[in-house]
């Protein structure tokens, strides 16, 4: 999927600040509309994808090709400090506040989002929302719980009242297909 | 555990729930295994797709604006660290400062080594201690058992008497019947030479030839015990002899120079 694109991080890592900004242009939606859903909280996720690309700056010569796509690694970066701002945010015990506060800016695309990435970025998320279409509705929601929400496979087990085995299970096969489904599109 | 299994845990991992114990059992087993690895990269690509099929949502025009500030700001100040330090780096403070790596570094060693004979002089007093207290433990048993027979309201006492070879020497023992166990206490008998044992002997009425009942050296006042276990019955027992031979003792007594000797 990621081979229609042309990788932007090497740019980047030569501290190419046009390259920056076209990064910036290019996946700030996706990782913005991912710390959303993970953080339920506009200004922190406007906070964390600030990080998030500020990291990416300073760790671009980080990236390896080899083991992922940009996308993935970009993402990767966001959902680990999403995580982590989440569990902050537990601990100090005000998550109840932000609890029920609807998300009122689901839109379209980034304005500055050119015609070409546009084409691109649908062709994907019709082909990621196809693999994902596929998974049984119990694997899809175990693995976002994990994902998205940051629980352990006891925590989902008790949240889902299924025993531990069943959900490691269930996690295990959902990302067996995804993983299948990936290695199909390249 | 296989590869699959591995590979189950990788799949979890990159959704973030693998266990930490499952966690570092895989990065372990990452260090040497490159076809895990490769489904560990690919599983986390695969796990992104969970977040690229949300719908994308335009961030606040300034959030773009910061962060393009925050990356300049950044390379403002790298570019000043890396001004001071080429300022810093002049031959005169490099010398200074490999002197001072090399001297530091020599204390450094200094101090593994006299470390490292610290840990060994404390290994070997940890092993002293060991040994003094097994013998402690020993001794403890041993002390016990005597003891008991001497409280024992059945214990019966014999006397053995020193015999030409050794007038002044004398011995008592202390016979527990029911529990056919036996102490005997020596004293005054010469000191033994260090490839020779005193042996003392049972003898039986109901055999023509003495038991053994253990071997013993004697220490510097010639004093000594021993526990004999499994006695005969006293029915059974005529009397008691010591002899001196050959170290660690022998199956029948290859002389008749007695340096004990008593009937029970």
């Amino acid at each position: 999927m990621e081979t229609t694109h042309e990788a932007l991080l090497p740019s980047v890592a030569r501290g190419d600040t046009t390259a920056f900004e076209s990064l910036y242009d290019r996946y700030s939606s996706t990782l913005y509309a991912l710390l959303l859903r993970i953080l339920s909280n506009p200004e922190d996720a406007q906070e964390v994808l600030q990080e998030t690309f500020v990291k990416a700056w300073t760790n671009a010569k980080m990236f390896d090709s080899a083991r992922g796509s940009e996308v993935a690694w970009l993402i990767s970066i966001a959902r680990s400090r999403g995580i982590d701002r989440l569990r902050s945010r537990k601990i100090r015990g005000d998550r109840e506040n932000d609890a029920g506060r609807e998300i009122s800016i689901h839109s379209a695309f980034v304005e500055s989002t050119t015609g070409a990435d546009k084409a691109v970025q649908s062709q994907e998320s019709s082909a990621v929302r196809s693999a994902l279409s596929e998974l049984p509705e119990a694997q899809r929601l175990a693995l976002e719980l994990a994902y998205f929400e940051g629980l352990s496979q006891s925590e989902i087990a008790a949240k889902l009242g299924e025993p531990l085995g069943t959900i490691k299970t269930r996690m295990q096969l959902g990302m067996k297909k995804l993983r299948e489904r990936l290695q199909a599109f390249k | 555990m296989t590869h699959e299994e591995f590979e189950s845990i990788a799949a979890l991992d990159a959704i973030g729930a693998a266990t930490a114990e499952e966690a570092r059992m895989l990065n372990e087993h990452l260090a040497s295994c490159e076809s895990c690895r490769r489904a560990r990269d690919e599983f986390a690509e695969a796990a992104t797709m969970l977040a690229r099929d949300l719908d994308p949502v335009a961030p606040p025009p300034e959030v773009r604006e910061h962060v393009i500030e925050t990356i300049a700001d950044e390379d403002a100040e790298e570019d000043n660290v890396i001004e001071s330090r080429r300022r810093f780096i002049h031959p005169w403070w490099l010398a200074t400062a490999a002197t001072l790596f090399l001297a530091l570094w020599g204390w450094r060693e200094v101090g593994i080594r006299v470390a490292r004979e610290n840990v060994r002089t404390q290994l070997a007093q940890i092993e002293e201690l060991k040994a003094a207290n097994s013998l402690l433990h020993d001794q403890k048993e041993k002390l016990s058992v005597e003891m008991s027979a001497l409280a024992s309201p059945d214990t019966r006492a014999i006397a053995l008497a020193g015999q030409q070879i050794s007038p002044s020497a004398s011995a008592r023992v202390f016979l527990e019947p029911g529990k056919r166990r036996a102490i005997v206490f020596f004293q005054s008998l010469p000191s033994n030479p260090k490839d020779k044992s005193y042996q003392l002997w049972i003898i039986r009425a109901d055999q023509p030839k003495p038991m053994s009942a253990g071997v013993f050296d004697v220490d510097n006042a010639g004093g000594a015990s021993i526990v004999i276990e499994n006695l005969p019955l006293a029915t059974e027992m005529k009397g008691l002899a010591v002899t001196l031979e050959p170290r660690g003792g022998v199956e029948q007594p290859t002389n008749t120079n007695f340096y004990l000797m008593g009937n029970s």
